[in-house]
Order: C-alpha cells, then structure tokens, then sequence
C-alpha cells in the first residue's frame, strides 16, 4: 500500500453520482427515399439555426422537386425541454410529416 | 438532441446537424435521454455564425449525410441498443496517499484542476454533521447525466472543496437551485461559459461566514470559495457536465472556480433581495444567476444622479440575459439619499436605459434580429434595451455588498434569478460555535 512521507493513506469515496440504468430507445424505422415525402424542418432559436435550414430546403428542392417541406420554429433552444406550452402544436406539426432535419445552431 | 429524440419517439425519422465540435456533448445528451444511437449529422459551422457562404458551403458537404440519415436501413443496435455501460463507479473508489488521490481524481475528470481534500468516511461523516437529513436522501437528480445529488454525493464533493460541515445547508439549497429550472444544465454547458453566482441572504451568511464587504468576491475565504467550487464540483460530478465533452463554453469562465458573495443587509439602505423575492428577512436563502459577463465600472460622480447615469450609460445593447446591477453601501446610500427606493431604481434602469436612434445605423448594421433571445434587444426592436417579459418581468436587479468605496459593477446573462430557502437543522447554534473560529489571522507587518 502506499503511502506519502508521514505515512498517511486514504480510502477515498467517490464523488461521481449514481445514476439509474436507462432504458434504451431505439430510431423509428427509416425512410426509402424522400421523394415525394413531407420533410419536416425544425429550428431551435439560435441563430445559425434558420440559415443552416435555408441551405437545407434549397437543396432538398433541387434535389427532391417532389418533396414537400414543412417549417417549425421554436422559441427556445428545445421545443420539448422547454415550451411545454407548445407540446399538442409540436406533435400535431411531427405527424403531419414524414421525417425531420433538424437544426439547433451548434 | 432532446427534440430529435422527442421526434424519434413519435415514429418519425429524424437527422440533427451538429458542429463537428459537439459530438460529444450531442451524444451525451442523447444518452441521457435513452436514444445514444440518435442520428446526428456532423458539420463545420461553429457556433452562432452567420456568415451565409460558410454556411452554405458547409451543408451543401453533409447534405448527401443527411439524406442517408434518414433513409439508411438501421443497424441492429440502432433499432435496439443493446445496455451501455452505466458509468457509476464504486462507493469506496481509491486507496492512496495524498498525491495518488489527487492524481486519481484529476484523471478520472472529478475535479476542477486545483487539488482536492480526500473525501474520506471520516470526512464526509464529519461533513454530514452540516445537516439532520439522512445521507441516503436523494435532493435531486441533475440533468443532462441525471446523477443523483444525495445528502452524502454533496458532503464528498464539499469534503473535497473544503467546505465545513456549516455549508451544507447552503449546498443543499444550491443543489436545489440548480434543479430548479431545465436551462440552469444548459447554462452549464452552452458556448456563452455562462457562470453561476451565488448571492447569499439572512442569518447564514453570518453564522458561515460568507464575506459580503471587502472583496467579497475575491479569493481568500474559506465560505465564499469553497461553497461555489463545491457547487461546481456537483455540476461536473452530478450533471455529469464536463468541459469540452458537455461543457462547450468557448471563452471559458474564471467564476466557475467560485463565484459567491453574501448581500451586506446591515449596511444596505433597501431590503434584502431574498425579501423581493418572496421570502421574510429573517429567512436565509441562496440565489443563482448565471452570468457570462462581469464589468466594473467608476461612476461619472458619486451622487445618485452620477451612479445612475453610469448604469444606463454603461449598458451595452449587445448585452445578454439577466441583469444585476452591484452597488456598494456606499453607493447604495448615496443613491438612497437621493430619496430613491430600490423599486424605483430598477425602474429608472429599465425605463432610461436607451440606445441612441443612430447606434445601429452607425455601426452599419442591418439584421432585424435579436441581439438578446430571452430579453429581446437589437435593431427592430425600440430604443430600450431593457423590457419586461413573460420570462423576465423584473429585468434589472440590484444586489449590495462589497467595501465601502465607489466602484460598481454589472453582471449579465442566463435565467432571471433562482432563490431558495436555507433550512438549518436542529443543531445550527452547536454547529457555528463549533466551526466560527476557522477564520484567517493575518500577520502584520
């Protein structure tokens, strides 16, 4: 065992905090291909944000003239963490598509 | 992440651009929610930019990533993760001497550099004398890691902040603070390094000896540093917020180490700011802001007229979240003197604190957007910086505390305050007695 010159050793507890297993989730299944698809564009309140997403509909339109975009603007870093005001509105606006890029300025 | 994993749970295929910078911090906000294998899209677009063609470019790069994202066939482990390992360690962790303790814990990533007092069972049983709750009694869980804050996780973390046992109830309320309301996780790992900073009110701050005149703020002693390095202490090892894996802080912040001061009640003209903020005087209570900026200013003359046209001369528009003006006593009651109450202060500031008509033209701006998202502020938004809010209807404070002298200061960003009541425990006097006389006795020469 090891000790420092007076020859004091110390049994040390652990400062990490437990935390409970978590249950895993796994992705919702994929699409085959977003043709013709309702894409959904979700922005968070920070500003790279809408312009990142800009891009993103620009080019989903040149590539996919037959998809459909779909924009929801939130007021905050995360819609679900911290609007809970807007909780029907944002699942109302997730089922009216058919996938999601979004977008949250980091 | 926290959306795209809503989204997820909603059936719907979902693709999150990233900075290439934060996968780790994506990653383990993902897994904190039960989604690890959650579809994030790495770019190169650094926080906050707003230069178009960088952006532009740095899409137009990932686009085809993305379209994979969400319509590649998934994995086995994506449509059921299998169990990842839970990250919890052993109650008793390390057997060493001094140096080997510390070199432990610094490369596990518990501390915050500085050296730390081994939380040993004798330590952290001495500690927990701070408090009549059980060590078992869980305060709270702390997201984003949802690490659970017991009466005992907080006695170690200060053991080896080198608190005594009188500033458990102070770190009880913190813990609590700092649960109190979903931004106060994000506040700890945002790129703005916003830092908390903890104002003290009522009894405590006297019988813990919490400085609230000269250099309040400064190193030096034993209450005002290591109740905030404890508090950070938590956030690393309770949150699980860890700088550049959760903490993405670009600047960084010194008042992370510790940021704490007691209000100087007895010598403030006004009441106690726990008072306004619904409890009585004779309560003790914690408050925590989250500011990213500190500034400290001479005012223009030292008459109330002088220290407030220095507050709303001094306010930047460019400025961000909540707003606390410091005032020395000194400053307090020259102001007071002038017949002004602290409500009538915090008004003036709100209602005279004006950008110039040609301030954004000057500066050729032309983006109609908000420099502040919480407290809206910017070009296109009215000659005020400061307005009252569903989120903020209180958006100028006022804390007293410091030496009696004339400079003042501001300090800005994060959340309107959090303040939560101190509950002592039953042995409180035996406790001070025992622990007031841990005081420095400085030499003189």
């Amino acid at each position: 065992m090891s000790a420092d010159k007076a020859g004091a050793s110390y049994e040390v507890l652990s400062p990490w905090a437990e935390a409970d297993p978590k249950q895993l989730k796994g992705l919702s299944p994929r699409l085959d291909d977003l043709a013709g698809k309702k894409i959904g564009l979700l922005c968070n309140n920070k500003r790279a944000a809408p312009l990142i997403l800009d891009v993103t509909e620009r080019l989903l339109k040149e590539k996919y003239p037959t998809a459909k975009i779909s924009r929801f603007n939130s007021r905050s870093f995360s819609v679900s963490a911290l609007e809970p005001d807007r909780k029907q509105e944002f699942e109302d606006w997730i089922k009216g598509v058919d996938a999601v890029v979004a977008s949250v300025g980091d | 992440m926290y959306d795209a994993i809503f989204i997820e749970e909603h059936d719907t295929p979902t693709a999150t651009f990233t900075f290439e910078h934060f996968q780790n911090d994506a990653m383990s906000a993902a897994s904190s929610r039960g989604m690890p294998v959650v579809k994030i899209v790495p770019e190169a677009i650094v926080s906050e930019c707003t230069v178009e063609e960088t952006i532009d470019n740095a899409i137009t790069a990932v686009f085809d990533d993305m379209v994979g994202a969400l319509t590649k066939s998934l994995t086995a482990d994506e449509k059921s993760p299998k169990p990842r390992e839970s990250g919890n360690s052993p109650r008793i962790v390390f057997k060493g001497n001094l140096e080997e303790v510390n070199r432990f814990f610094y490369q596990r990533g518990w501390t915050d550099g500085l050296p730390v007092i081994p939380p040993t069972e004798e330590a952290v049983a001495e500690m927990l004398t701070g408090t009549g709750l059980p060590a078992d009694h869980l305060v709270e869980k702390l997201e984003p890691r949802l690490g659970k804050a017991t009466i005992e996780m907080i006695a170690i973390n200060a053991v080896m902040a080198g608190c005594l046992p009188t500033y458990m109830p102070l770190l009880i309320a913190g813990v609590q603070a700092l649960a109190d309301n979903p931004v106060c996780g994000m506040m700890a790992a945002s790129t703005g390094s916003f830092s908390p900073f903890w104002l003290i009110n009522g009894p405590v701050a006297k019988d813990a000896g919490i400085r609230s005149t000269y250099g309040a703020t400064n190193p030096g002693d034993i209450a005002n540093a290591s109740i905030g390095r404890a508090l950070g202490l938590i956030t690393k090892n309770g949150r699980g917020v860890r700088k550049q894996i959760e903490d993405m802080g670009v600047l960084g912040n010194p008042g992370k180490y510790s940021w704490v001061a007691a209000e100087d009640e007895e010598n403030s003209p006004w009441e106690p700011f726990h008072v306004e903020q619904g409890f009585k005087k004779e309560d003790s209570a914690i408050t925590l802001m989250f500011p990213q900026s500190f500034q400290q200013m001479m005012p223009f003359g030292t008459d109330d007229k002088g220290i407030l046209a220095t507050i709303v001369g001094s306010i930047f528009p460019a400025r961000m979240g909540s707003f606390a003006v410091l005032l020395t006593p000194t400053n307090a009651a020259s102001i007071a003197k002038g017949g002004w109450s602290k409500k009538a202060v915090k008004d003036y500031i709100v209602e005279n604190t004006i950008v110039p008509d040609d301030y954004y033209s000057r500066l050729g701006l032309k983006s109609d957007g908000p420099f502040d998202r919480g407290n809206v502020n910017g070009p296109g938004f009215g000659p005020k910086v400061f307005h009252r809010t569903p989120r903020d209807q209180d958006p100028a404070r006022v804390f007293v505390f410091g030496g009696f002298g004339s400079w003042m200061g501001f300090i800005q960003g994060g959340p309107p305050p959090i303040t939560k009541k101190i509950e002592l425990p039953k042995n409180w006097s035996e406790l001070v007695k025992k622990y007031k006389n841990v005081v420095p006795t400085y030499v003189r020469y």
